[in-house]
């Protein structure tokens, strides 16, 4: 007994410098996130920023309003392909994932610029239509982005998931009488439910918290909250910025938590 | 009994490899009859094309005189009970039985009434609200009956069910389905490789092997008359000589001429003779038919395992009575335990114990244990 | 009729995925300025790269970081991972775990200002005048702080199928502990710290974000190179670059599939063998 408590704990202290690296460089900071959020110039303690943050409630609202569009889209487009991926050929599989892991794999900076120059006032688009529209900087830009960008990510994870799911499922669920919309309905899409929470974290985190695709495909037109951010800490307003990135950060985490409440009940429900 | 489900020339390959060769079959409303065989036998794609999960390359499948080869698995009144149960994870016990009411979008107190009934006869009253995932094997297998039943279905397909149990639970869960199949008078088409499960619970065994049926019969017709090696040796223990028929009623293999009940042969055929070894008695060598010398004993429990040497072809021999190990034996067989059996592409396979398996799937191991 | 119509769904949303990215490697080879008239072939824009000493510079920059953070993070991540495993304490494993995985859950940005704020705090408690003498050590910690939870994610996993028996084994045949790591359980759970690694290398070399929020101002990497020069109109210099990254994505993408196709097709014949 004791031999083996003695060689447990000497064998966790090879976690030891990543805790170590984990408090210095991922604790810490955080801490002085908070600290500077906290804070005025000079260093005293002051609700100012914090108060000061129902000026920004709007940019919250409108960057929340199109991250969650842009999320279901992504979900609504994503998951027949994600099935239709799952329920294809092994051989052919691959290919397919090779194809959506090849764009996530290409900076974000790239993709977005490539669909900027086609959509731009005098872009490929226009060019090709003989058109003047105007899309660069409205809304529907700057959703298009976000769903191109992040299309991959929500895919991947469903993919994932229902490919997993025991064939005999499938079939369980016609012999009982499930015609082929059923099927989907009443059995694979709540067994992949883990793969769509993950999916959706994975569009919305990036999509509300971007700031490169709403400069280039907003066209200066709005700002959102990564932009004010960035614009925050740019300017050298680290107060303010941090308590803007305090709040994104709590309210992130809180709907990851709870999301993934659910998806662990359900992941439980599967493995015990 | 009226037919209610006939195959007709079902053929199935995958990859070019044939898995049923040409197969007719027919199954009686209200029997239960079981396809046997040894893995990679067809017996389990049998079942899925008449499930509805495959369909044949060639012949067609009628159910109750309407061919129903085209027809999808949700429309077909048969249900499935899956290999590893493949229940719904997402939903409990209770829900899971409910499936097909639901889909039927059956009333409330209709469907609470049949669940109810349902969980009764498998003895699961009061799991209603369990999850699935935390039950027992046994009992994630009694959800996987009652939700296949719930829908009053002609036939339930059973693939291997119990494979995934132990021993003990096994025994009790096939004298369960023998009983949930009496009381409620439908078909069960069951597959498996377990010879045991086979005899005792089947009205009728269908053995199959390379794709093919080999004999179909009740389990005594099986066991007492194989039809040919194969069957011999798959279904209980057997020896099998190479033997000649000299006339009706006479048969001569390993030097000595026997009497035997079969007849009907050609005068001088070669045929395949099967002895099983609880029904070869040891006696004194002079009073022997055949003599032999005894290479290995093994103790098992109800009887002996006896191992004897008759000019090079290793017989097995079942005795309540000890004999030692190097003793020379007689042996003496009467006429009604000599089954002689039509020559067929599995003679000379099997049959001689000189390297003694006690399973079709243990070969490799048993072959060890006895160097020991 | 069903198959059709999920081939035609198929083609059109990979197509849509890829329009963009072809158009942008097709006009990097324009003879003109313009990145919407096609106007003719030429290699003006890669040779003008290729004569630009910045593309360089970053290049190596974005190498050296990537390598350096990737063998740090795998480094780190693998002892992490086996120390995680080891813990008895659920409470000090849930913290640890939970901890490990802010980086991956937080948006980039917040990872990024929060960077920036610790290297700025650090720097004026230090007294450091200049925030560049110490900038690539910024940029690394930074990369493999957000790589950790990647590694940890991909070896954690290994270890835990691997289980006890084979450490045990090695014990019984008079290994040391730590000769047992070495000699048993890492051989045997490599696959996993190396796509660790890869991972940790890939992400290392596509950080915009967070890079853009720690560089310092003598130290570019490609990705804040392409950024500045989207900050201009663009030219399709910017395309080109674009280009090689994208077919260098692209070559590392398939040899690494082709692998896995060998090593699957192998498998199969194998168990064909058997059966």
């Amino acid at each position: 007994m004791m031999m083996k408590k003695k060689r447990s704990v000497m064998h966790s202290i090879a976690a030891a410098p990543h805790i170590f690296w984990a408090i210095l460089f991922i604790v810490l900071p955080l801490i002085i996130v908070v600290y500077y959020a906290f804070t005025d110039d000079t260093g005293a303690f002051t609700f100012d920023n914090i108060l000061s943050l129902e000026d920004y409630v709007p940019i919250f609202v409108l960057s929340l309003e199109l991250s969650v569009i842009a999320t279901f889209i992504c979900l609504l487009v994503g998951y027949p392909l994600a099935y239709i991926m799952a329920k294809a050929k092994p051989e052919h599989q691959k290919i397919f994932v090779m194809l959506l892991m090849l764009p996530m794999w290409t900076n974000l900076l790239i993709r977005t610029y490539s669909i900027m120059a086609i959509l731009d006032d005098g872009g490929l688009l226009n060019t090709i239509l003989g058109t003047s529209m105007h899309i660069v900087g409205t809304k529907g830009a700057v959703i298009f982005g976000m769903v191109y960008d992040f299309l991959p990510y929500m895919v991947l994870p469903i993919y994932t998931c229902i490919s997993k799911i025991d064939k005999h499922m499938w079939e369980a669920a016609s012999d009982l009488g499930c015609n082929t919309v059923q099927v989907i309905t009443r059995v694979i899409f709540p067994l992949s439910m883990s793969g769509v929470i993950s999916g959706v974290t994975m569009v919305l985190v990036p999509s509300i918290s971007t700031f490169y695709i709403s400069q280039k495909l907003g066209g200066g037109t709005f700002e959102l909250i990564g932009d004010t951010i960035e614009r925050q800490f740019v300017t050298g307003a680290y107060n303010v910025g941090g308590a803007i990135s305090l709040v994104m950060m709590i309210l992130i985490l809180i709907s990851i938590g709870v999301m993934n409440r659910f998806s662990e009940e359900d992941e439980g429900g599967i493995i015990i | 009994m009226a037919k209610l489900i006939e195959l007709k020339g079902i053929s199935k390959s995958y990859d070019g490899e044939k898995v049923i060769d040409g197969m007719n079959l027919y199954i009686r409303d209200g029997e239960f009859i079981t396809l046997l065989g040894p893995s990679g036998c067809g017996k389990t794609t049998t079942l899925r094309i008449i499930g509805g999960f495959e369909t044949a390359d060639e012949g067609s499948l009628y159910f109750d005189g309407v061919e129903i080869s085209e027809v999808p698995a949700h429309k077909r009144h048969i249900n499935t009970v899956f290999q590893k149960y493949a229940l719904f994870p997402h939903l409990n016990v209770y829900e899971n039985i409910a499936f097909p009411l639901r889909l039927k979008k059956k009333p409330e107190e209709e469907i609470k009434k049949r669940v109810t009934d349902m969980l009764k006869m498998v003895a699961l009253s009061g799991f209603e609200n369990k999850s699935v995932s935390t039950l027992s094997g046994g009992q994630q297998q009694r959800v996987a009956i009652a939700r296949a039943l719930i829908s009053h279905p002609k036939v339930l397909l059973l693939d291997e069910p119990l494979g995934a149990l132990d021993l003990k639970l096994r025994k009790d869960m096939q004298n369960e389905l023998k009983t949930i199949q009496q009381a409620i008078g439908i078909t069960f088409i069951y597959v498996t490789h377990d010879q045991e499960e086979a005899l005792s619970m089947s009205d009728t065994i269908v053995v199959m092997a390379d794709g093919e049926i080999q004999q179909i019969g009740t389990p005594t017709d099986i066991y007492n008359e194989p039809k040919n090696a194969f069957v011999a040796d798959f279904i209980g223990e057997s020896n099998i000589i190479d033997g000649v028929m000299l006339e009706d009623k006479r048969a001569r293999f390993s030097g000595h001429t026997f009497d035997c009940v079969d007849g009907g042969f050609e005068k001088n055929e070669a045929v395949d003779v099967v002895v099983r070894p609880e029904d070869v008695d040891v006696v004194e060598p002079e009073r022997g038919m055949l003599i032999g010398k005894v290479t290995s004993v093994t103790f098992k429990g109800v009887h002996y395992e006896i191992i004897v040497d008759i000019k090079g072809f290793k017989w097995m021999i079942q005795s309540t009575d000890y004999v030692a190990p190097e003793a020379t034996i007689g042996l003496y067989i009467e006429p009604e335990a000599i089954h002689i059996m039509k020559k067929s592409k599995y003679s000379g396979k099997f049959g001689d114990y000189s390297s003694f398996s006690d399973e079709l799937d243990q070969l490799s191991d048993a072959d060890t244990a006895e160097e020991f | 009729m069903k198959k059709y119509a999920s081939r035609i769904y198929l083609c059109l949303v990979f197509a849509i995925l890829y329009i963009p990215i072809l158009t942008l490697m097709l006009f990097s080879f324009n003879n003109t300025e313009s990145t919407a008239n096609f106007t003719g072939f030429s290699l003006e824009w890669y040779i003008k790269l290729f004569n630009d000493e910045n593309a360089f510079i970053a290049l190596r920059n974005t190498l050296i970081l990537a390598v350096s953070s990737s063998l740090l993070s795998t480094i780190i991540g693998t002892a992490a991972a086996e120390g995680i495993y080891r813990m008895r304490s659920k409470w000090l494993k849930n913290a640890v775990n939970s901890v490990t995985n802010v980086p991956m859950m937080n948006p980039d940005i917040v990872t990024g200002v929060s960077f920036m704020l610790f290297f700025a705090l650090l720097v004026a408690l230090l007294g450091i005048d200049d925030y560049d003498s110490i900038g690539f050590g910024a940029m690394l910690i930074a990369h493999t702080t957000f790589c950790l939870p990647y590694v940890i994610l991909s070896v954690l996993p290994r270890i835990n199928e691997l289980g006890e028996s084979l450490t045990e084994a090695a014990l019984d045949l008079g290994c040391t502990p730590v000769q047992a790591f070495f000699k048993v359980k890492l051989p045997n759970i490599m696959p996993g710290v190396l796509s660790g690694m890869v991972m940790a290398f890939t992400l290392s070399l596509d950080d915009f974000v967070i890079s853009y929020f720690v560089s310092p101002s003598n130290f570019q990497t490609l990705p804040l190179l392409i950024y500045s020069m989207t900050k201009k109109t663009v030219k399709p210099d910017m395309y080109a670059l674009s280009t090689i990254i994208i077919i260098t994505v692209f070559t590392l993408l398939i040899i690494s599939n082709i692998k896995s196709f060998k090593k699957s097709d192998k498998v199969r014949r194998k168990k064909g063998g058997k059966a």
